[in-house]
Order: C-alpha cells, then structure tokens, then sequence
C-alpha cells in the first residue's frame, strides 16, 4: 500500500494552517483556554483547547454557513485548507470521495436539539438542530460546499476511529474505486464533554499535559480537525509523504511492529487508562516523540500526529517534543528538535480498552 | 470489465418488529403481517401519537438478554450476530485462529444523548456517569469484536440511513483484500425519543402506518432492529465445505452534495451508486430478478427512487420492506440486505406492504402480491440523510 498525501489543513487550539502548526510545534508551547464549567453546586474552570473557526468565511460566505454548525465548520475549515494546500481548491471535486473520522460527532448540536424540546416541548423540537446532529453532517456540508459527488463515509470509533476510517481511505484508492480522497479526522468540546471530564478525571484539571508521565492523568480536553488530500502513488514526490502501512489491532493478541529505524510519534495524551499500554508494549530505549499537549485529547487527535509527521516528512525535521511532557517514559525522546533521519515515522494510538493502531508515513 | 470476486454470505442475522429471527421476519413479511403502534417504551408529548415499529414488548423486557452495561442498539447488534455466526457454522473458538473484522452501521448506537443524563445535568445537578459509561461500552463494532475476542479491523459507520449497507460493502471489500478472512457485517439501532421527535420535526412521519409509493403515503414510521451478515473468503468457505446463502457481487455509493435531509430531485447519487455496483459486478438488467427499495413512504425519497429505477431498471420488479419494519434507519440496509437474500433463495418476494394506489406522479408501480420472481442477482439499496446513496448486488447462493 502507498497512499501519497497531496495535502494538509488542520484547525486546533493552535490556530489554523500549516503554518500556525509549524509554529507552535517550533515554540513546543499551546496555552488552553479556561472556560467555566456550572453545575449546581460549584462554578470550575476548566482548561480547553479550543478552536475558532471564523477563517471559514474567507473562503465562504457567512449566507452559506448560517446553518452550518460549529462542527461541521471545524470540518470544513480542515477541509477547505487542505485542498488550497495541495494548489487544488478551485478544481472540479464531483468524483473526489471524502472520509470523515469522528469520536462523539455534533455532540454540541445534539444537546441543543435537546434543549429545544425540552424547553418548548417535544413538538417543538427543531428540525434544522436534528439534521445537523447526525454524525456525517460535517461530511455531508463538506460535500455540499465543495460539489463532491464522490463515495461519502463517516466513522465513528472513538479512539480509534481515524486509523479505522484511514483503512477504507486507503483501500478505495488502492482498489481504484477513486483517484482521491478528502480525509479528515474532527472532534468538538461542548461543556457535557467538560463535565463528564471533570466526573470522570476529578475536579482540579492538571495545568499541563505530561503524557509521558505514565502514572499521570494529566489529560486536557481538545478539538479540532486535521484534514488530509489523499491519492495513489503515481511517481510523484508528494508533499507530505506516503503512508506505507495501517496496523490495526488489540494487545491481547497482537502488538503494534514498527521498522527498526523508525520513529514513534506516541498518541499519549495523558490519559492514565491508555498510558499502560505505552509503558507495556513499546520497547526500552524506543526513538519517539509525542506532540499531544500541543492540541489536546479528544478522540479524533491521531490525525494531528499525522498532520505533524507529513510536516516532519515536508521539512524532514524531528519537532522536539513540549519540555513538559513527561522524564519516565523510559524511552529516546526527542527532546530538541533535529534533522529526520529515519525514512519512516510511525504514528501509535492506544486506546484505553486495549486497541492499538499504528500508522506508517514513508518519506520516499 | 472484469468483475469483482464474489465475497459468499455464509450466515445470517436478523430481528426486528417483523420477527426476532430471519425466518420469523421473513414468515411475517410473506404473510403480509405488519404491527406499528404508538411506542410503548418511552412517551412523548406530541398531540398525535405516530406508529413505530417496536421490536415486542414481551422480547424485551424478557429478563435473559437484557444488559444494562451497554446500549440496546449494541445488544441488538450481538443477538444478531449471534444467530449469523451460529448460521454460518462458526463460533467463538474457530474464530482463534482467523482474522475476523467487524463492521457495523449505526446511528443511534453512536449518538451521545441520553435524556435523562442530559436534563438533571442542565438543571445544575450532577448527574452521575452511568448512562455515559453506558454510552461509551456501547460501540456496536467494538461490542460484536470484543464478544468473541475478535481482533481484526473494527469499523462502526454512521452514514446515517444507509449505514448498514455501507457497512457490508465495506466488509465484503475486506474479504477480497485479503485483510480478513470472516467479516461481520451488518447494522443495528434502536427506537428512542431523540430520534422520533427528531424525524416527526422534519414533518416526515406519517400519523398511520407508512404507505411507501402510494399516493398517499405521508412519510415514513420509525422502527429498531439489526442484522449481521458473516462474510467469508472463498477459499474458506470452500475449505470448510459451508453452502453459502448468498454473495455480495458489488457494491457502489455516490453522493448527491444536495441538501442535508432530501434527497437530489435528479436522483443523480442513486444512479451514480446502482450503475457504480452493476458495472462491478459486470451483470445486465436481464439477470435482476427484483429490487428491494429505500421505500420510505417519505414524499420525495419515494419520487426519487421511483424515477431512477423507472431510468435505469425499468420493468425490474421492485419493492419496499419498511411497511413491515418501519425505518430503522442504520439498521435499515442490513436488515433489508437479510431480506433480499432470503427472497433470492425462496425465489419470490412479498407484496410491497402499505402500497395500495398508484401516484400519477410516480412512473412505476411496486409489486402488490407476493411475487415469483426469475434471475439470479437482486439490488437493495439505501438513501441517507447527507446525501448518501448505497447500493449491493447480491448473487444467488448455493441453494
């Protein structure tokens, strides 16, 4: 398998655009927004890093997005920055296929379908918050804007749902059923999400993410979306690398391999549940970096790590990874950053039920 | 054009309101039985009370399959899986030694939005984490894999209504890639308040049973269920002398980049998608012994899909199945799937029920009895909000 990666166009806490992305992994530094979290007994803040996504009205107009949601906006900015970055926006996209990898979807719109029939009653609920709350809304308002007529997939597995849908991705260009692919993984913080975050983790977030810490639950909750031009191998040098290889499994059977000069780029994120399974499964003395306290944890964050390894692959340059992250890891981190000096670099997720995935991303 | 190996269906899983087994739903569909009541599960304030089709009050609140770990849409998932897999003649130390992926279509199943969660925690109180936990033990791909130790690709695709027939597509593509050797492919989701004031909001559900293709039909009744299909690799199946029920021949889907909740008024996806999956398989109109609709009885679906087979399959007997089911949206085109392999084998389908008068507007007319039907592929096919549009061709099995 070589899928070339023409393009690339992320939205996180750090911004919008490679650029943005480049800079603040130079800098190793993302600060989080505090937003207030109420529930009846305690006003909290709680750290987040969060998106703003009005730079999709320079590439369209507000008319055409006024019922477009924040979701389905995070995905189209990707999208939209994507395709500039690969010098294709203005093309005809009628055959481009776009795959969307989600962990919770519209979640923000779905509690506000909620409200509206809760507030006003069931009859009152609303049909424009309803059509918006499906989980491929943000792929059917990409295909929409951008006149994609293309096969059109969301999937939704949690932690697990970019390599899933990166597997198909890959697949329906290797079978030749598309010449290319819209890929993006995307995710939204909504304030249920903060407060099942608080339940869940406890009441004083941490004031920074130490990922490699692995007795740490240092998680801080994120958004954002990571969007990727996909297309076979047609002996070109692409941009941004190729992806060679997809492993997707469970460690009670199988554990991710890497190739021996490779690099990890871990999707530890701080979360003490999966962290176990880094320290378990990747070898003492492993080269690796992590790069999640510079967008945060939310289900559909993989893709930032690909993001980062087509920029590595782009620059052929190893990001150092946040000062902060973590000293006990047992691992070669890179802690300054350095010229690329493996081919590969391998994106690895676990998820904290066991599921691992790891992606390569070849330089040639 | 070549065309794509046949990816052999060994096992089938089926239950919804028409029967808690395929053999109970497909008795049900040939006898012309259809039960769709106000929902009896949860209530709602509307001042009319819409019809659903529930799976039976008595099959679930039965106490043996109940689990309050995971969501119903995931339990329902697992019970059909189970009767495909033990159709199929696996079980769960066979599966040892093979790579067996998992693909499930869903939309309910994948939604965070309990409601009683979500009132106590906008009122200010804490709500405690149990439906959320709930929720997050209930992605129906991860729950099939993680029941039977399964350790392959694991994919939940929520493409809304066309979920479940994607889900088999995308199974059988892992078959002929090599990258397994048994999928379980399929959907499932369940009826809730979310979803039914969500569809009675978009004034597409019908106040009295659904009526798809009749001129009077007024949209759609929703419904629950799931259907797991066991797809394997031919040398496997071959190997373990298995008769297969049926094979997926082809698969194809097309976007329309309409509108998010109707479909293109053109039908420009469908067709993209219907000639996408004939072309694959590399079969002729002539070898099409029936159609199993979208058929939601919604206004403009039905208009859409009349005048695309009207185009591309005219005179290819056709049919809806939802006047038996209701729409049970992620679960439909897996349900559906089960459907028209059992009226491949039986070689007749059932009458397309709810249809009674033929639209003036509508170029063709589903059949109104139970129908023999010759040829020996059959397409069922899927309409979804966002536009998407799914169709397999399924080829007679061995028997």
């Amino acid at each position: 398998m070589r899928t070339a990666i023409a393009g690339l166009g992320v939205v996180g806490g750090f911004g919008y655009g490679n650029e943005k992305l480049s800079r603040v992994l130079i800098s190793g530094k993302c600060t989080p927004k505090m937003l207030p979290l109420t529930t009846k007994n305690q006003t909290a803040e709680l750290p987040v890093y969060i998106c703003d996504t009005s730079p999709l009205e320079t590439f369209i107009n507000k008319r055409a997005l006024r019922r477009v949601d924040h979701f389905s906006k995070l995905a189209a900015l990707g999208s939209f920055l994507a395709l500039e970055d690969a010098g294709v926006l203005q093309d005809d996209h009628q055959k481009l296929a776009i795959v969307v990898a989600t962990g919770y979807g519209a979640s923000r719109t779905t509690f506000s379908f909620l409200d509206t029939a809760f507030d006003d009653g069931d009859a009152c609920a609303s049909p424009t918050l309803f059509s918006n709350s499906v989980h491929n809304a943000a792929a059917a308002h990409v295909s929409i804007l951008l006149k994609a007529k293309g096969p059109n997939l969301t999937v939704s597995q949690f932690e697990m749902s970019v390599p899933s849908a990166m597997m198909t991705a890959c697949q329906w260009l290797e079978d030749k059923v598309v010449d290319a692919v819209l890929f993006g993984g995307v995710d939204e913080y909504c304030s249920v999400l903060g407060y099942c975050w608080q339940r869940f983790f406890g009441p004083d977030p941490a004031a920074r993410m130490k990922p490699l810490e692995w007795g740490d639950q240092s998680a801080i909750i994120g958004e954002g979306s990571a969007f990727f031009l996909l297309t076979r191998d047609e002996g070109d040098k692409p941009k941004y690398g190729f992806i060679t290889d997809i492993q997707i499994g469970h460690v009670r059977k199988y554990k991710p391999q890497s190739p021996e000069d490779a690099c990890l780029f871990l999707g530890a994120d701080g979360q003490k549940s999966s962290a176990i399974h880094y320290a378990q499964h990747i070898p003492h003395g492993t080269h690796s970096a992590v790069y999640t306290p510079l967008y945060g944890s939310f289900p559909a964050g993989f893709a930032f790590d690909m993001a980062i390894a087509g920029l590595s692959i782009q620059e052929r340059t190893i990001y150092a990874t946040p000062e902060h992250a973590g000293n006990n890891s047992g691992l070669k981190i890179f802690w300054d950053e350095q010229r690329l000096a493996s081919e590969q670099i391998c994106c690895l997720k676990f998820s904290c039920k066991g599921e691992f995935a790891m992606i390569t991303m070849s330089v040639t | 054009m070549s065309s794509l190996p046949p990816v052999p269906v060994t096992g089938i899983g089926c239950l919804c309101a028409a029967g808690t087994n395929l053999n109970e739903c497909m008795d049900s569909l040939f006898a012309g039985k259809r039960n769709p009541f106000p929902p009896a599960r949860f209530s709602s304030d509307h001042p009319v009370a819409y019809p659903v089709f529930e799976i039976s009050n008595a099959f679930h609140s039965g106490g043996s399959n109940q689990r309050s770990d995971i969501l119903f849409t995931a339990e329902l998932a697992l019970i059909a899986a189970k009767e495909a897999i033990e159709n199929a003649g696996w079980n769960r130390e066979a599966f040892k030694n093979k790579r067996v992926g998992v693909c499930i279509g869903t939309t309910v199943g994948s939604t965070m939005n309990n409601e009683e969660f979500y009132r106590s925690y906008r009122s200010g109180e804490n709500p405690n984490m149990e439906a959320i936990t709930r929720f997050l033990n209930s992605n129906p791909a991860q729950v099939i894999a993680a029941e039977y130790g399964l350790t392959g690709p694991c994919q939940t695709v929520v493409n809304a209504c066309s979920s479940g027939t994607d889900a088999i597509g995308l199974g059988a593509s892992w078959i002929r890639s090599g990258m397994c050797d048994v999928v379980l492919a399929g959907g499932a989701d369940e009826l809730c308040r979310v979803t039914y004031n969500g569809f009675i909001s978009l004034m597409i559900t019908d106040d009295s049973p659904c009526k798809p293709f009749d001129a009077s039909r007024k949209g759609l009744n929703l419904g629950e269920g799931s259907a797991v299909l066991v797809l394997e690799s031919s040398d496997l199946y071959r190997a373990r002398n298995q008769p297969a029920r049926a094979s997926v021949l082809s698969f194809g889907s097309g976007c329309d980049a309409y509108h998010l909740t109707a479909p293109a008024p053109d039908g420009r996806g469908l067709k993209q998608a219907i000639t996408a999956a004939m072309t694959a398989c590399d079969k002729t109109v002539e070898d099409l012994a029936f159609v199993n609709a979208h058929g939601t009885g919604t206004f403009d679906n039905d208009r859409v899909e009349s005048l695309v087979l009207n185009e591309l399959l005219p005179r290819i007997p056709y049919l809806s199945t939802k006047g038996y089911t209701g729409h049970t949206l992620g679960a439909a085109g897996a349900i559906e799937a089960a459907f028209t392999i059992a009226c491949l084998e039986t070689r007749e389908i059932p009458a397309s029920a709810g249809f009674e008068t033929q639209d003036p507007e509508l170029p063709i007319t589903p059949v109104t009895h139970q129908t023999p039907v010759k040829g020996s592929i059959a397409i069922t096919q899927s309409l979804a909000f966002g536009g998407n549009n799914a169709v397999i061709v399924f080829g007679r099995g061995d028997n």
